[in-house]
């Protein structure tokens, strides 16, 4: 067990830091906040291009594709670094950090060239369309359908909750390609371009309020796709499904610490009753930070848990949750304020995630919910850690 | 940071782990619990392999190892008190083969001649009753006495196995010799770790126990710990020792490196046990029905442990008010 890092880690970090201090974006140059999760404004993909030629983007991936075949410990102070500075390196997240990931890990050399690069590139933007109306935490009972004729799929179906679909150039969607196999081998992944014919989306406003519009209801109708948009073999998708969340899954957890980072930050308490949720706030960002150090470096070692990241899911989403609930309670009156008026402008931060205490309440149900419920995060434990029976 | 042991570290823990099970089994904690059977040849089996010497403050960590073991056995020797109240009062008292605990208040040393005469009654000293010496903490400094010199009575306590005692100080006159110089501050950054560590074992027994009645106990054709309301209680309680258990080693480990965090660490190791004891107790017994409401099940000595563990050093919410003051960030 040590204290700190090694000096290459370490070196590694002040470099990095270094490239901050000299190329980070003054706010002057900002003239335009991110509205979606695939909006990303001019200013914002010049920044995210040019972490992508200093290899910055995401150290791990190899220089052609915006890295400098980092170390995954490398990998993690650059997150670190990131978040201690409350910056986003890019405002198209999941665009970066799944689908170009999974093109990266499943596509061909062409579809690498042709989506993976522009998305890294911020010259496009992408989407991750998995959940359908009926498949939400049952992922693997998704019904919409895409039927090869001659050279192009075409495709019929729903998907819902597609954060920033509006926005994106291009859909990494989960379809299904064999409806007689058992519902985890009959699925595919295409990349659909949102311009293709048949393709509506139609954007929703979140519980956060009227002008929180990130959600989307995708609808495909005869939506006919090339045969070479198909990411990995044919009836193989619920691997890159896996492979894709599982690269997200082993650092996700270091959102959650960023939002309890944020509400240590942020938060003073006000009496007994405030300090000591705050106590409790601190104990589980440092419990959340050692058990996903250890993760970590479990991972690195080549023993990747991914059951016992459930545990992480858990811990830090529902201690996020506990603790901004809290705050909310705590500010009296002046927590009513409206979340369109509350949140500050930092412009290399999706803001959303400064705002009022209720709308970082609200939004910490995102983490309870989504990427599996805690509820399937806690069977995952139960069964797949502890050993227990299934139902 | 990278938070995991080293391959020394893990080594150590199997070794402790396979002395432990064969030396100190539920048979033999049920035998001192229910006939008061001597724990003197246990002790000496520690003491022979050199457990009783890891009183070097940088041996923190491997010291944490044998505790989390004990507490999962529920060791039923003055261990803990000799190794985390003792003997970081008492630097350099050597004779690693005999027991100590620490008296922490109620004792006053007035000057008298080239000596000192310490007077008062402390209160649920840790091993009181039957430790060899006592190092006790005073406002003229920490002295070392011999167990001859006082009178204690053992009290009657909710846990078995755990021995607590006042602890009588009747004009015991003590000299230069016996000061030790030890800062009660740190002394304690370690009792509050090794308390910690104690707990988390003994909750890591309770979830053992647990899952392992859970499995083999059916009702309505299966297995119990099939049924989800039984298995999210048991995935909380498994995320709480995680927790606990983390934050010990973290404090094991600032320690181990005399690092400036180790005061907030042993706090919010000690909070987190606390913390953790609270659920895995409730769930625990819960989920034991009435099985683990009689004397003859095993549950209770892991259960009584942690409950202990909560009402000594200070709670929880007393460790959470110190955190709440002293920390405004994470620094890892």
């Amino acid at each position: 067990m040590q204290l700190s890092f090694d000096a290459e880690v370490e070196d590694f970090r002040a470099e990095f830091a270094a490239f901050l201090d000299e190329h980070l974006p003054p706010a002057a140059e900002a003239d335009r906040a991110s509205q979606s999760s695939s909006d990303v404004p001019e200013w914002a993909r010049r920044w995210q291009r040019l972490q992508f030629d200093h290899g910055w983007l995401l150290p791990g991936n190899p220089p052609e594709y915006g890295g400098r075949d980092a170390t995954l410990v490398q990998q993690y102070v650059h997150l670190l670094e990131l978040s201690r500075r409350r910056i986003y390196h890019s405002f198209n997240p999941q665009g970066v950090g799944i689908v170009a990931a999974s093109l990266l890990s499943f596509g061909t050399e062409e579809q690498k060239r042709r989506w993976a690069v522009p998305i890294l590139r911020a010259e496009i933007t992408a989407s991750l369309g998995m959940s359908e109306p009926g498949a939400g935490s049952d992922l693997a009972s998704l019904r919409t359908r895409a039927v090869l004729d001659g050279d192009h799929f075409v495709v019929n179906g729903q998907k819902v909750w597609t954060s920033g679909a509006h926005d994106a150039d291009v859909l990494l969607t989960f379809v299904r390609t064999d409806p007689d196999a058992p519902k985890h081998k009959g699925i595919s992944v295409l990349l659909i371009p949102t311009a293709t014919p048949g393709v509506t989306r139609r954007p929703f406003a979140s519980i956060i309020g009227s002008h929180d519009v990130d959600f989307n209801e995708v609808f495909f109708e005869d939506v006919r796709v090339p045969a070479a948009n198909l990411v990995g073999p044919l009836n193989e998708g619920w691997r890159v499904a896996n492979g894709s969340l599982g690269h997200e899954r082993t650092l996700l957890w270091l959102s959650f610490g960023e939002r309890l980072d944020e509400f240590i930050r942020d938060f003073e308490p006000a009496g007994p009753l405030d300090e000591d949720a705050y106590a409790t706030a601190v104990l589980d960002a440092y419990a959340l930070r050692l058990l996903g150090s250890a993760a970590l470096a479990q991972a690195a070692r080549g023993e990747q848990d991914v059951a016992g990241l459930s545990v992480l899911k858990l811990l830090g989403s529902e201690a996020a949750q506990r603790a901004l609930e809290r705050a909310l309670s705590s500010a009296g009156p002046d927590g009513l304020a409206h979340p369109a008026l509350t949140a500050p402008y930092t412009h290399l931060q999706s803001e959303t995630m400064l705002g009022s205490w209720f709308e970082r309440y609200a939004r910490s149900f995102a983490g309870t919910i989504a990427g599996g419920t805690s509820e399937i995060q806690r069977t995952i434990v139960a069964e797949r850690v502890l050993g227990l029976p299934r139902r | 940071m990278l938070f995991e042991f080293d391959p020394d570290q893990r080594l150590w823990q199997g070794s402790v782990r396979e002395v432990v099970a064969k030396e100190c089994p539920p048979a033999l904690v049920r035998a001192v619990a229910d006939d008061g059977a001597d724990t003197v040849a246990l002790w000496k089996v520690y003491a022979g392999l050199g457990w009783t010497e890891l009183t070097d403050p940088a041996e923190a960590v491997e010291l944490a190892i044998v505790l989390e073991e004990l507490g999962r056995a529920t060791d039923p020797t003055p261990y803990l008190a000799t190794m985390t109240q003792f003997a970081p009062l008492a630097p350099g008292a050597g004779e690693p083969e005999r027991t100590g605990a620490a008296v922490l208040d109620g004792v006053t040393a007035r000057r008298d001649g080239r000596g000192w005469v310490l007077e008062g009654t402390a209160r649920h000293v840790l091993d009181g009753d039957r430790a060899d010496r006592l190092a006790v903490v005073t406002g003229e400094g920490v002295f070392v006495v011999d167990a001859a010199e006082v009178t204690a009575t053992r009290a009657a306590v909710f846990d078995p196995v755990l021995h607590v005692a006042d602890v009588a100080f009747g004009g015991v006159r003590v000299g230069q010799e016996q000061r030790t110089g030890a800062d009660p501050g740190r002394a304690r950054h370690i009792a509050l770790a090794g308390m910690a560590m104690t707990m988390v074992g003994a909750c890591r027994r309770i979830l053992d126990l647990t899952l392992e009645h859970v499995r083999t106990r059916h009702q309505f054709g299966a297995p119990i710990g099939s049924f989800q309301a039984v298995q999210h209680k048991a995935a909380d309680m498994h995320v709480a020792v995680e927790r606990a258990k983390a934050l010990a080693y973290f404090a094991a480990l600032t320690i181990a490196a005399d690092d400036p965090r180790r005061r907030v660490a042993a706090a919010m190791a000690k909070a987190a046990a606390g913390e953790c004891q609270s659920l895995v107790v409730r769930h625990g017994l819960q989920l034991f029905g009435a099985m683990g409401f009689t004397w003859e099940n095993d549950l209770q000595f892991a259960l009584k442990r942690a409950l202990a563990g909560e009402q000594l050093l200070g709670g929880a919410a007393e460790h959470r008010a110190l955190i709440a003051k002293e920390c405004h960030a994470v620094e890892l």
